[in-house]
């Protein structure tokens, strides 16, 4: 009897022992689970605890397994394991320290304040270029602080367009990466990197404008580093300038309106020793008219508009040189032979038609500078190889050092014959930050706004629009400098 | 004996002796005897000689989860060995009326014919039949208002529900006085009577009540561990009765006989799982949907005040308690909220279901296989499980989880009430800060964890409940021990799926 109940009490406790085992297994594989055994020595663990955090990029990758004393008592040794996510962005040149509450300084802020509410915990940082990966059991040694945000990763992205430019000053004070640029109060960019020069003759900080405020800039620009500055004299009483410096330093620029053309990637300026004297110009009674609202769908499939801002001196024997400024839009195409060509009104360009000199003779036009602003906010220079020899107010520009990606207005959205006649159009033309304006009737528009718009009859491009609103029509460019 | 009779069971070379640690009390040895078929038997001899553990093996209760009585030897029922593994070989053939009656109290008395003529596969309009044959014409409405003479004619009138061609009987007359004994006893013949074919053997010690009734005595004779038939008029002597136990001989060592209790006690841990599952689907809806009901509004109130109370301190504790003068706030009511939802109340209102819930439970189930009322269903062939496993598994997997969420919502309420109090909350700034990592995924564990712990202590409390039980000592310590580990199953099913969750 009860012979059947036997075997069911023994496989059972058999099948219960294989779950207990089971279970300890998964107790033990939890200890053993995949991942990268690394050691880090710090002069000083902080605190740290084992079962704290690892982390990459403010990611838990991994758990401190152990704390100790290394063998000759100079360092602290922390076991950790980094998860095989945590292991893949590990190298043997990934720089580790624990996190703690830190304050390091009024100019730098302090750190690690996540750390006062929770443990510490220990993070790391790899460099762009990485070295090889880390064998499991590696010993590092780890930084006691953490490294000055160099990594330009820790900042926001560069994105396409944005001004990439370097301000050479002769002496950081307190510029770190993350740290503002403004430009009238408002901030247009970032500090990027500050590095002294290899000779140690300056420091280089390079910054970042965001696109949209990259015409800020222009090559007459000029920079400082705000710091707290008291002007003036007993008498005339005292100016306290940049006093938002005092906690956090930035980078500030100021530009007049109106004067020298955007600078490309790439630009170096030095910056002035202080805080320049100057006036911030008045607000243009211009800003006051209702601003035209860039179409978010331009309706200009195939035609490409550019900005142009052309920059000249006129150069006076008896009186003083004068600045001359061009600003217009114009048409980007691709002649035959593949070349970027912008099309577009003479007098936007060209000094020597727009100036007289003091006593109304042709000027003496020196030092053109011409530059294009593309659509997606890049700066390229350009020369003029030709304007139209009857006199007509057309010019065509070359650009330099063309992308291989430039996107030109497509051939067949262009109309190059039989439009003598054209009085009204559509005009298309390109705002400040080169970005595409809503088409607009041709009587609506001012004649400076209009300047260098394209003409389009028909959603094709016909002509250019020149001084005094008047078509010229494309006819007018050269065969062999038209699309194939 | 006048007419040739077929044998209904026959003793060869049987013996059967009691396994002790240690020590075996054999109570029969190499008896050879034919019991024929059609006649009705008394079975006399010395209390505690062994009639009711033959009675057992004959019926098919032997208890399983206790190292079974050795046998050796043959016993054949209608040619048929009945004492293989196969412990029910006789089951629709055998009806008995076990000591206490076994009358399942939950039920009214013509209920409890009903039942065993619905498992024989009989026609419950049988019942009122039965009944007025027994000589309970107009019963109580309740079983448990029966006396003690009514008690065993409705025992007998459930015993015939099945017409068995065995009817064993034990101590039918216990209790009685000379009257009602006899009227017993007449009632217990003309049953016998009613089918040619019925063999029945009458425990007793009561003889008189018998006279002249009876075919044949069976004398079990504890000093010479035999088993005798005597004449209908046989008077046991007063030495025989008397007789000394004989000494115990030795039997297997107590550790042998530990290993056979617990590999038992775990085949029955395996089969209570199993049957929990095979028996899932319900059969006895009565009782299922009863039990549902009552596990799932009987303990709500209670479950529904502790949940209150746990959410209204653990709200004012961490408000009033605040370590930080006017702040964060909302955040130690969002953590009280996260933690009274998802983990501490429904781990309260785990242990205090248990505790309201499991102790009414085991004592039930022990009671009812201490009065042999679980024995009672298995001879009627209805099977426990369906009865007694089932209905109490859909009870505590439903009631759990809905009685939990009282308490959790009970919780909530009070924490309204508490940060309204305490801080001036609104009740809608209150909701935002306490729901505002309570997220479905919590809801969900509360409702796995506390299904899947209901499930366990239903098991637990079955298992326990239905062991084997001697006195109502063994009942009480059922019930200690269902609290104890049914809360410990709670604690570990929430701890291990809080851990596995959220860890």
């Amino acid at each position: 009897m009860h012979r059947l109940r036997y075997s069911i009490g023994v496989l059972t406790l058999l099948a219960a022992a294989l779950c207990a085992l089971w279970f300890v297994r998964i107790l033990k594989n939890q200890d053993e689970r995949p991942g990268l055994s690394v050691r880090v020595e710090f002069r000083d663990a902080r605190g740290l605890r084992s079962g704290a955090d690892v982390r990459y990029r403010g990611v838990s990758v991994g758990t401190v397994r152990s704390v100790s004393i290394a063998g000759d008592g100079r360092k602290a040794t922390v076991g950790m394991l980094l998860d095989p996510i945590g292991a893949a962005q590990a190298c043997v040149n990934s720089v580790f320290w624990i996190v703690t509450p830190r304050f390091a300084g009024i100019t730098t802020g302090a750190s690690g304040l996540d750390t006062l509410v929770r443990d510490s915990y220990v993070t790391f940082q790899t460099p762009g270029e990485r070295g090889s990966p880390l064998a499991d059991g590696s010993l590092l040694a780890g930084r006691e602080k953490p490294p000055p945000a160099s990594d330009p990763e820790v900042l926001d992205e560069i994105e396409h367009g944005d001004l990439l430019m370097s301000v050479l000053v002769p002496e950081n004070h307190g510029l770190r990466p993350g740290s503002a640029v403004i430009y009238r109060g408002q901030q247009t960019g970032d500090v990027r990197s500050v590095e002294l020069a290899p000779d140690g003759s300056h420091v280089e900080v390079k910054l970042r404008i965001a696109r949209k405020h990259r015409q800020t800039v222009t090559d007459k620009s000029f920079f400082w580093v705000a710091r707290p500055a008291v002007t003036g004299a007993l008498l005339s009483g005292f100016t306290l300038n940049d006093v938002s410096a005092l906690l956090t330093p930035y980078v500030s620029y100021y530009s007049e309106p109106g004067k020298g053309v955007p600078v490309e990637d790439g630009h170096r300026v030095a910056a002035q020793p202080m805080r320049p004297s100057f006036e911030v110009a008045a607000v243009p009674k211009e800003a006051l008219q209702p601003r035209p609202r860039p179409d978010p769908a331009p309706g200009a499939n195939g035609i490409v508009v550019v900005r142009i801002v052309y920059d000249a001196i006129e150069r006076d024997t008896w009186s003083a040189d004068d600045p001359v400024r061009g600003e217009g839009s114009g048409l980007l195409l691709l002649a035959h032979d593949g070349r970027a060509l912008v099309v577009t009104a003479r007098s936007v360009v060209d000094g020597s038609v727009t100036t007289r000199d003091a006593f109304g003779r042709d000027p003496q036009i020196d030092d053109e500078r011409t530059k294009v602003m593309l659509p997606d906010g890049s700066v390229l220079r350009a020369v003029r190889i030709w304007v139209h020899p009857d006199g007509s107010d057309f010019a065509v520009l070359l650009l330099e050092d063309v992308p291989p990606d430039l996107c030109a207005s497509a051939g067949e959205r262009l109309t190059f014959e039989g439009n003598e006649s054209i009085v009204a159009g559509n005009v298309l033309r390109a705002s400040a930050d080169g970005s595409t304006l809503a088409g607009a009737a041709l009587d609506t528009l001012s004649e400076v706004a209009a300047l260098g718009g394209a003409v389009l009859v028909n959603e094709r491009a016909v002509g250019i629009v020149g001084a005094g609103r008047k078509i010229v029509p494309l006819t007018s460019l050269p065969a062999d400098l038209r699309p194939r | 004996m006048t007419r040739a009779v077929a044998p209904a069971l026959e003793f060869r070379g049987f013996g059967l002796a009691h396994r002790r640690p240690g020590v075996e009390d054999v109570l029969l040895a190499d008896v050879d005897l034919t019991l024929a078929e059609g006649r009705f038997y008394l079975f006399v001899g010395a209390s505690g000689g062994g009639k009711s553990s033959v009675l057992r093996v004959l019926a098919g209760l032997v208890e399983t989860r206790e190292p079974a009585p050795r046998i050796s030897g043959e016993l054949l029922a209608w040619g048929r060995s009945i004492v293989g593994d196969d412990l029910s070989a006789l089951q629709g053939s055998v009806a008995a009326i076990l000591q206490d009656e076994g009358l399942l109290d939950e039920l009214s008395p013509r209920e409890n014919v009903e039942l065993a003529l619905r498992a024989a596969e009989r026609s419950r309009l049988l019942a009122p039949g039965l009944l007025a044959q027994a000589g309970l014409v107009d019963p109580p409405a309740r079983t448990a208002q029966l006396s003690g003479g009514m008690r065993k004619r409705l025992a007998v009138a459930r015993a015939l529900a099945s017409s068995p061609r065995l009817l064993l009987c034990d101590e039918p007359t216990a209790g009685l006085d000379e009257d009602a004994a006899r009227r017993i006893a007449r009632l217990l013949r003309d049953a016998h009577e009613q089918d040619p074919g019925r063999t029945t053997i009458v425990i007793t010690h009561d003889l008189d009540a018998f006279e002249g009734l009876t075919d044949g005595v069976l004398v079990l004779d504890r000093a010479a561990r035999s088993l005798r038939l005597e004449a209908p008029d046989h008077r046991p002597d007063s030495k025989t009765a008397a007789a000394p136990a004989p000494d115990p001989v030795a039997g297997e060592p107590a550790p042998v006989h530990g290993l056979r209790r617990v590999l038992l006690q775990t085949a029955a841990v395996f089969e209570t799982l199993v049957e929990s599952l095979r028996r899932l689907p319900p059969v006895e809806f009565g009782q299922v949907a009863r039990t549902v009901a009552r596990f799932s509004t009987e303990p709500a109130p209670f479950v529904a005040l502790a949940g209150a109370v746990i959410g209204g301190l653990a709200t004012f504790f961490a408000l009033n308690n605040n370590p930080v003068e006017g702040g964060f706030e909302s955040a130690l009511l969002t953590g009280t909220g996260k933690v009274a939802t998802a983990v501490l109340v429904p781990l309260l209102s785990g242990f205090f279901f248990t505790a309201r819930i499991v102790a009414g439970a085991a004592a039930r189930l022990g009671t009812m296989k201490r009065t042999n009322q679980v024995a009672a269903l298995q001879m009627m062939g209805v099977r426990p499980a369906d009865w007694l496993l089932t209905p109490l598994v859909w009870g505590m997997v439903i009631g759990m989880p809905l009685v939990t969420f009282a308490g959790v919502v009970a919780a909530a309420v009070a924490g309204a009430f508490a940060a309204a109090t305490v801080s001036g909350f609104s009740t809608v700034g209150w909701a935002h800060a306490w729901f505002a990592t309570v997220d479905t995924r919590d809801v969900l564990v509360v409702l796995v964890k506390s299904a899947l712990s209901g499930y366990l202590v239903a098991i637990a409390c079955y298992h326990l409940g239905t062991g084997p039980k001697r006195s109502s000592a063994d009942v009480g310590e059922a019930v200690n021990r269902a609290i104890v580990v049914g809360t410990g199953l709670v604690l570990t099913v929430h701890a291990v799926g809080t851990f596995v969750v959220y860890a």
